[in-house]
Parts: C-alpha cells; structure tokens; sequence
C-alpha cells in the first residue's frame, strides 16, 4: 500500500505521447504562499515511484507534483530517437507545468534528469524558483569515469561475451534488458542492507523496455553544447540550488555534483558512504536537506511555540505503540498504569494511530494529535493479506514507503515536543531510522518487542533466507555500532520464550544474541484470568449453562480470517455428532459480513462481541489463528484450543508456536492441510479437556515498568 | 577575558554624541544580513549581549553600540537623547558608519521600540525584527507595576515594599540597592546570581542621573501598535513567560500586530538571552537564515 495516495492525477499529450502526472498537498501552504516541488524522475529507467520515501513528509509542506517521464510509468512508450531527446522532455516537463497551474517551481531531478532542469532553467527562468539536483547526470563537469568512457566505445559492437560495464550496450540493453538493469542498479547500490531498493529500481526499469532505453541513451546525447557553452549555461543559473551527491557514486561521479555546485553557485550536500540512489537509500536525511533548504529559501515563517527552560519541566513521555495487533495497546496500557505508581507526575502522550487511537481515547489517554497524519500500518498489513496467508516478512519490507513517512512525523514531533523518554512498543520506524540517523536522537529510548529475528518460511527457498539474514544482520550491525539508540530494551517474556534458532549463516544464535542485549520483562498480558469461582460466575453471566461445551471461533478484527472461519463453521455439524449440546460462537468481527455465513443448529454467529477475552477464558475450546495475543490469553486463561498459524507468517508459525510450545499450551494445526473433518476430530478429541499448562507470569507489566522507570 | 574581541571597534558621534560601537565577524555581505545588537535602558550596556556575539558572529557580521548613558558611549543628561526616535537616529549613523545596507535588528525590552522606530525610519535596511520581552504599551501592566509612575517624584520611600523603589529620590539615595533590587526582578530564575551581579556591576556605569534623565524623556511618540501595523518585515517575538517586567500580553500583541512569530520561554524572565542562551541563539540564527 502507498503511504500516500495523490489527490489528483492527470496526463497531458505531447505529439501523441501521453505524459502522466500525480498532484499532491494541493492544500499545504508554507506560510509564504504555496511553494510547489516537481519531481523529476531519470526516465525511462525509472518512473515518479523513484521518490515514494520522500513524498509523503514534502505534501504536508508543499505542494508536489510528479512526473512520469516518456518511456515508463504510466506515461507513452514512444521509440524512435526523435522522441527521446533533451528538448521533448523538457517540453514535458513545461506541459506539465502548465497542466497544473505551476507558475513557478522548485525543480528536484535525479540523474541525468537534472541535464533537462538546467536546459529549463536557462529557456524558462521565469518558471524555476529554485534548482535541486541529486546526483546530477550533467554532461563534461567533475572527473570522468573510466568505466563509461569504456563501455561507451562499445556501445554499438556485437560483443561475445560481454560482462561488467561492457553490458551498457545497445543489443544488450535491447535483447537482455533485464541483465543490464540488474548489473547497473546491482553497481549503484553500493550501501550494505540495500536489498529492498534493489528490488524497487530493478522493477521500475522493467515497466519499460530495453529498445526505449538504449534509444533514449543515443537521444540524450544528441545536439549537446559545448563544454564551454554548458559552463556558461551552469554560470548564468541565478536561481538558488541545491546539491545532493553521494560520494560513492558510481553512476554520477561526486566531483561532477561538487563541480555543478560551484558554477551554479549552489548549496553542496555530501552524504559520505552513499551511492547514486540517496533519495531512496538515505530518504532521511534527504528529506530534511530538501525541507530546509527550500524553508530557508523562500524564508518559511517559523511557527509559533512555546520552549519550555530545562528546570521548569514537567517530566514527559512519548509512547509509540504499534498499531498491528491490538495486543500492543492493551499490553502498553497495562506498563503504562505501571509506570505511573513509580512516577505519578510523568505526563504521556501517545502517538498512534486507528485502532489503537480508539482504544486509547475510550481510556482516556492523551493522543498526540499528529497521530491523525500517520499513514495507516495495519492498513497495509490487511492489503497483503490474502485467504489464511500472510507473508509478515515481505509485508513488513513492502512498509517501507509508509515506516518512512511515519518517521517523518514522529521525528517532527519528538523535536518539538520536549520528551525526556520515548517507548516504542514495536515501533520499528523509530528504532530503524534512528539507528539508520543516529545524529536525529532526542530523549532515551526504549525498545519492546515480542520477538526477535526475521526467519525464513521454508518454501521461500535461499533467497527468502538471503533476505531474513541480510535484514538481520543489519539490525545486529546497528545494535553493535550504536549501543547509544535503545538504552533499553526490553524482550515481552522469557529467555526461553526466544526460539533457539540462527539469525542466519555466519550470524549468532537468536537466543544468545537476544540475551546478551536485551532484558526480560516476562509476558505482558494486560489481562488478569479469572479464578475458579469467577469462571463459573463469568460463565452465568454471559450466559453459557454448565451442561454446555461452548466452543468459540475468532479470527481477529481484521478480514483476513474468513477462511479459517468457514472452515470451523463447517465443522461445527460433524463435532456436534459427538458432542451432544455442543454450542458455538463464531465471532466474525468488524470486517467479516456474519450475514454471508452459514447457520446451523448450536451455531451462533456474532458480528462484534464485546471484552471477547472474558469469553475465552471461560470456554471449553477456542479455535483461533495464531496471534500470540489471543493464544497466550487461552494460555494463562487455561483453555484448551486449537490454533493456525497464518501460512507464511514467521511470527506465528515459529516465534508464536516456540513460545506456546514453552507452555504446553494449545493444539498446533495447519491450515493447508486441515479440512472440516480433521479440525473436527480435534474439536471433538480436545473440548473440555483438562489442561496443564505453566503458569503465565501475572507482574509482567511491572517488571517492565520497573525497567522503563530508571530512565525517568 | 571575553570570548572573543570585536575585530574593529569605534565611535560614531551624531549630534555633538559620541557612541560606542564594536563590530563582530566578516564583512557585511549582500546575501546575508547584518545583525544589529540595540542597547536598552540605559541601565546596562553592550556586554548585555556577551553570551550572543560570538555565537552570532560565527555566522554573521554583527554591531552592537552602547546608548547614551552607559559603556563606551557619552553621559548625556539631555532627554530628548533618549527618546526611541532619537536611539533609532543613533542606529541609524551605527549602520552607516559600518557600510550596512541589510540588517536584522535585536531589541530588548525598551530596545524593542528602538528595534520598531528603527524599521520605521529606515525599512529597505531593515529587513527582519527580534523583539525580546517587549517593553510596549499593548497589554495591561502587569499589577505589580500598575502605579509604577505615580510615585515617581514623591519624596523617597523609608521602608519601600517592591516597586516603591521605582523613585527618583530613592535613586539618587540608594542606587545601589535599587539595582540590586530591579535585577533580581529581572531574573525571576531560581539560580540566577551570575546575572544579577553582572547586570548590577553593568548599572554602576550609568548612575541615578543618567536613569534621571532618561526617565524625563517626553519626546512625542507614535503608538507602538501603529508602528507594528506597519512593519513589513519578518518579526519574531521572544517573551518569557515569567518576564516580571513586561507581562507575556505583550509579546502576544507584538506578535500579533506585527503578524510575526511568537516563542514563548515558559519559565523564562526579563532576559532570556543571558538565562537560556543556547536556546536563545540558536533561534535568532535559524530566523536570520530563513529572513537572508
């Protein structure tokens, strides 16, 4: 899911091309009249895609408007020479300028994107208020590189066995288009951990094909001025720039920015380690270069606030609680009410969002109001969802545009707002980024989570295990160099909750990593299980008689449990075979229609049921899947159940289950190969059935809240 | 020892007066303006602005002059010398003589006014406004200092409570405990005492008659909300919330009037730029930037 959708788009047709735009933050105003960005991507090889990290923090500023140019996105696919020139893509651009109303813009380019924002800039200067080039793609500045200089000499010969650089080739380009394009983006993404981007850039490449590329590298270059002329063309820039360049840039050689920096007269922004994709591998610092640049520029009022002098404050927090799974609120309201016997004068503020922001409110807590801008978590997570299969690993990397955006938020606030403490319950934006931004911390930092270490579902293969280990080991590489970002963090149970696997090749074991690193609170379940006598009042009170078995399915607040939901309903006829007075509750929840199921006699089907949990804990079986909120609510509760883990859910399949397994609670079954027969038979073999299960720890939330306390 | 000596450093005489001034950093240049440092009462001079100069001049090139009265500049027992029109006359020749063309200008509490006639007298050179803890008549005083001029002339108080002591006589009897006592005012802080003895080590510069003369000043004057109204350059407003002086009402209506920026120190007084500096000049930097 996109973290932010325009809110408007359009195309406009230029000699029978059809070049697509997006419009966003159409309402954001500066404080100095709207200042609009046009995004300029380096097409055809890539589209407006190229800047999701950083359009959702620039809408809330400006106004912005993409470009898809020629040859990819969902503008035309034109092919000869004539198409792709300089002079057609900056009329483009000037169409789009015009499409939208844009008197006047903020260019930002990419490559060789910014040759046509300088050739715009010298024709129109009355429509560019101010120049951006990330590392530009101009011609004749800076150092040239060996490497192009080489392969350019080959691009037209019929070569054997090319390899390397020698594949930036015209029939290479043309007949293995994807070859080149994996070799090139292969060569930019020079930082460590940079899988995702790879993956991004090499798919947006091939939305177009080899033949609009290799002719659009020949029409780049035709007509070019002089070496002279194009320093002139730089001198006589008079609008205010910006340079941003990676010094590790293979593509666009750094003293090519450094040079364009000087002749414009421009601002030079060098990120140190990086390669040629810095809008997307180093979106942070990116975004904060461009904001204050253009604040500075076009002399953006300061906003009004009050600083409070060090002595005068109140001790403050600022809680982050992950918004996947309701489990966190309800776990974070328990430390929370904790941490308030210790400090009864820390004020906390939450910065959430739907459905947590719900419950918070209903308990009367203070959300952060920016919470209302953050870009929906749990929304994506549903979107990546289908049947009674999850893919939480890639759901989670696909988040990338929206953890992005999320950051932006937070770290506006968390500089604003004076906090002494941060909480993240599974924030992961905060606790990625910053250690991605070590410079950006402001308060102490805790981290909480529930499980550690990403592990491959076995049908992924190697690569799926390449990936888990490269996205571990980046998180271990962050926690060794920067010890500074978490100053504590605390694992939600026990070390032998921790599953006794490996990070991956050449990395540590999951279990001695995580308890050399982290402290251990134990389980937090927000919930106290009733005791023998209350059970059967509680059983009264809902109204489930002692001559009943009462056997309850739910599969969550969200849809993706229909599946598995049909499923038991199915069953339910053939248990009831067996179990004479067998009585079952299915709880569709809010996104499932209960109208759509099937009815049958002892079945009852319920939309929404309200404090679910003191159901579970008095049933005779739950048929759940595998959250670890709702099974370890069965746990400590002592019932029997019968859970299924989502398919390709790493967390629920082997984190989730280790942790059961500790227990010896619940009965492990598979979706795939269950049918209403088998579950059934399980029903039937485990309802009502006597449990010894370990105890769960009940003082979870005040050992964490202890562990939280000595940073205040 | 200062933490840094200005690189050249003068007098200006307007008007048979001669003014102190000390300029700070590079050579004005076109893109980046000058920051100039106003006096204030006369009560205390230049080095009420020690802990910005060399801040500021790391980044700018900065001016401060000392008013009539106090520091380099000359005792002057004429009123009509220490109107805002007149002090923003002395500005004036300040920034000329230093070859300024742009400049944010930086006023505290009565220099605030200065800062505001200054504008008025000279709006293609000022190009950006700080108004810290405004001395202007926009809001209310605050009730402590309701009566404060009534009593002005009265003989001097025996056994004076608060600011029985605004008082010529007692002044000229008991100077020094006036100080002592306006300073501790000033600086409502818990742990200030570094403040305080050089704001009244400061004082002793001026002495009763030079605060007497300045207190006799009845120059005529534009309201200030007029001034404001006609300001159009970028205005930032500093006020503490504690500001014992100069109630908070009034950096809201600067701000709001002048259609500028209000940073409110809560726990702050009088001088926020002595108690919170780092905060302090951070903010005037991020302000001239986005004003250049």
């Amino acid at each position: 899911m996109r973290a932010l959708l325009p809110q408007r788009e359009g195309s406009v047709h230029r000699d029978g091309v059809e070049i697509f735009y997006e419009v966003y933050g159409e309402s954001a105003n500066n404080g100095t009249g709207v200042t609009t960005l046009v995004l300029i991507p380096p097409s055809p090889i890539s589209h407006s895609r190229i800047w999701k990290a950083l359009i959702p923090d620039f809408a809330r500023r400006y106004r912005v408007v993409t470009i898809d140019g020629r040859g990819n996105g969902k503008s035309g696919r034109p092919t000869s020479v004539s198409d792709h020139t300089r002079a057609a893509n900056v009329a483009d651009i000037v169409a789009v300028l015009d499409a939208t109303a844009t008197e006047r813009a903020v260019l930002v380019a990419h490559c060789h994107a910014n040759w046509w924002a300088v050739e715009l800039t010298s024709a129109h200067p009355e429509r560019v208020a101010a120049l951006i080039a990330i590392e530009p793609g101009v011609p004749y500045l800076g150092t040239p590189q060996p490497h192009w200089r080489a392969a350019a000499a080959t691009w037209d010969k019929q070569l054997d066995h090319p390899t390397g650089w020698e594949l930036f080739n015209r029939h290479v380009i043309t007949n293995e288009h994807r070859r080149w394009i994996e070799f090139f983006f292969g060569a930019q993404l020079v930082e460590a951990h940079s899988t995702k981007q790879f993956e991004d850039a090499v798919s947006w490449a091939m939305e177009s094909t080899g033949e609009i590329l290799a002719t659009s590298e020949e029409a780049q270059d035709l007509a070019p001025p002089t070496r002279q002329e194009f320093e002139a063309i730089c001198r006589n820039i008079k609008v205010p720039t910006l340079v941003i360049h990676g010094d590790r840039d293979v593509c666009q050689h750094v003293d090519k920015g450094r040079h364009f920096a000087e002749l414009t007269g421009g601002e030079l922004v060098i990120i140190e380690g990086g390669g040629h994709l810095g809008l997307v591998r180093d979106p942070v610092r990116v975004n904060r270069a461009i904001s204050d640049f253009v604040d500075r520029t076009f002399g953006a009022p300061m906003n009004s606030h009050v600083w409070t002098r060090g002595l005068s404050r109140r001790k403050k927090a600022l809680y982050v609680s992950s918004p996947i799974g309701l489990g966190h609120v309800r776990r974070d309201l328990a430390i929370v009410s904790e941490l308030r016997k210790l400090h009864p004068d820390l004020e906390i503020e939450w910065l959430a969002q739907d459905p947590v922001t719900v419950v918070l409110r209903n308990e009367g807590e203070t959300v952060h109001p920016a919470s209302d801008w953050l870009a929906s978590e749990s929304g994506h997570i549903a979107s990546e969802s289908c049947g009674h299969d999850l893919h939480c690993f890639q759901a989670l990397r696909t988040m990338d545009e929206i953890l992005v955006a999320n950051f932006m938020i937070f770290q506006e606030v968390i500089e604003d707002g004076m906090y002494d403490l941060v909480v993240g319950d599974e924030a992961w934006d905060v606790d990625h980024y910053w250690h991605e931004n070590p410079e950006l911390k402001r308060g102490s930092h805790v981290w909480m989570t529930d499980f550690v270490g990403y592990i491959p579902m076995p049908d992924g293969g190697d690569h799926e295990s390449y990936l888990t280990t490269d996205y571990n080991a980046e998180m271990i590489e962050h926690i060794a160099k920067f010890p500074r970002i978490r100053d504590r963090a605390i694992f939600v149970g026990n070390p032998v909750d921790v599953v006794p696997e490996t990070f991956g090749t050449g990395l540590p074991n999951i279990r001695d990593w995580t308890e050399e690193h982290f402290d251990f609170s134990g389980y937090i379940g927000g919930f106290t299980p009733p005791t023998p006598d209350q059970v059967e009042q509680w059983r009264s009170e809902l109204g489930y008689r002692d001559d009943e078995q009462i056997c309850i399915i739910t599969v969550g607040g969200s849809g993706v449990g229909q599946e598995l939901l049909e499923m038991a309903i199915a069953a339910h006829p053939i248990a009831r075979r067996s179990v004479p007075g067998l009585r079952t509750i299915a709880v569709a929840g809010p996104r499932i229609d209960p109208d759509g199921l099937p009815r049958h006699p002892g079945l009852e089907v319920r939309g929404y049921v309200h404090r679910l949990y003191r159901h579970l804990a008095v049933c005779d079986l739950a048929v759940v899947q595998g959250g670890l909120t709702t099974t370890m609510e069965l746990t400590a509760s002592k019932r029997p159940f019968i859970y299924f883990p989502l398919a390709h859910h790493f967390e629920q399949n082997f984190h989730v289950r280790h942790r059961l397994d500790q227990y010896g609670a619940g009965t492990y079954m598979d979706y795939a190969t269950t049918d209403p027969d088998r579950l059934a038979a399980a029903i039937v073999r485990t309802i009502g059935q006597k449990v010894e299960y370990r105890d769960v720890e009940t003082d979870g939330a005040r050992r964490a809240a202890a562990m939280i306390a000595e940073l205040v | 020892m200062r933490a840094r000596y200005p690189d050249p450093e003068g007098t200006v005489v307007r008007d048979g007066v001669a003014l102190g001034y000390e300029v700070f950093g590079e050579a004005p240049r076109a893109d980046r303006p000058t920051i100039l440092l106003l006096p204030t009462w006369t009560i205390i001079h230049t080095r009420f602005w020690k802990m910005q100069v060399p801040y500021l001049a790391r980044h700018f090139h900065v001016v401060v002059y000392d008013g009539p009265g106090n520091g380099t500049s000359d005792r002057v027992t004429d009123p009509s010398r220490y109107t805002p029109q007149s002090y923003a006359a002395d500005a004036a020749a300040v920034l000329d003589v230093c070859g300024v063309e742009r400049a944010v200008a930086i006023g505290l509490s009565r220099g605030a006014w200065y800062a505001l006639e200054l504008a008025a007298l000279r709006p293609d050179t000022i190009v950006g406004l700080v108004l810290v803890g405004p001395a202007l008549p926009l809001a209310p005083a605050l009730p402590h200092r309701a009566q404060i001029g009534d009593h002005f002339l009265d003989p001097a108080p025996q056994d004076p409570q608060g600011w029985d002591r605004y008082n010529l006589a007692y002044w000229h009897a008991h100077y020094d405990d006036f100080t002592q006592w306006f300073f501790e005012q000033v600086f409502s802080e818990p742990h200030s005492t570094k403040g305080l003895e050089d704001a009244v080590a400061w004082a002793k510069g001026a002495g009763p008659s030079m605060l007497e003369a300045e207190a006799r000043e009845r120059g005529p004057s534009r309201p200030a909300a007029d001034l404001l109204a006609e300001i159009r350059c970028a205005t930032l407003v500093v006020h503490g919330c504690d500001d014992l002086i100069q109630s908070h009402d009034v950096g809201v209506e600067a701000a709001r009037l002048s259609g500028g920026t209000l940073i409110s120190f809560d726990g702050s007084g009088h001088m926020p730029n002595l108690r919170d500096p780092v905060r302090f000049n951070r903010l005037v930097r991020e302000f001239v930037e986005r004003v250049a």
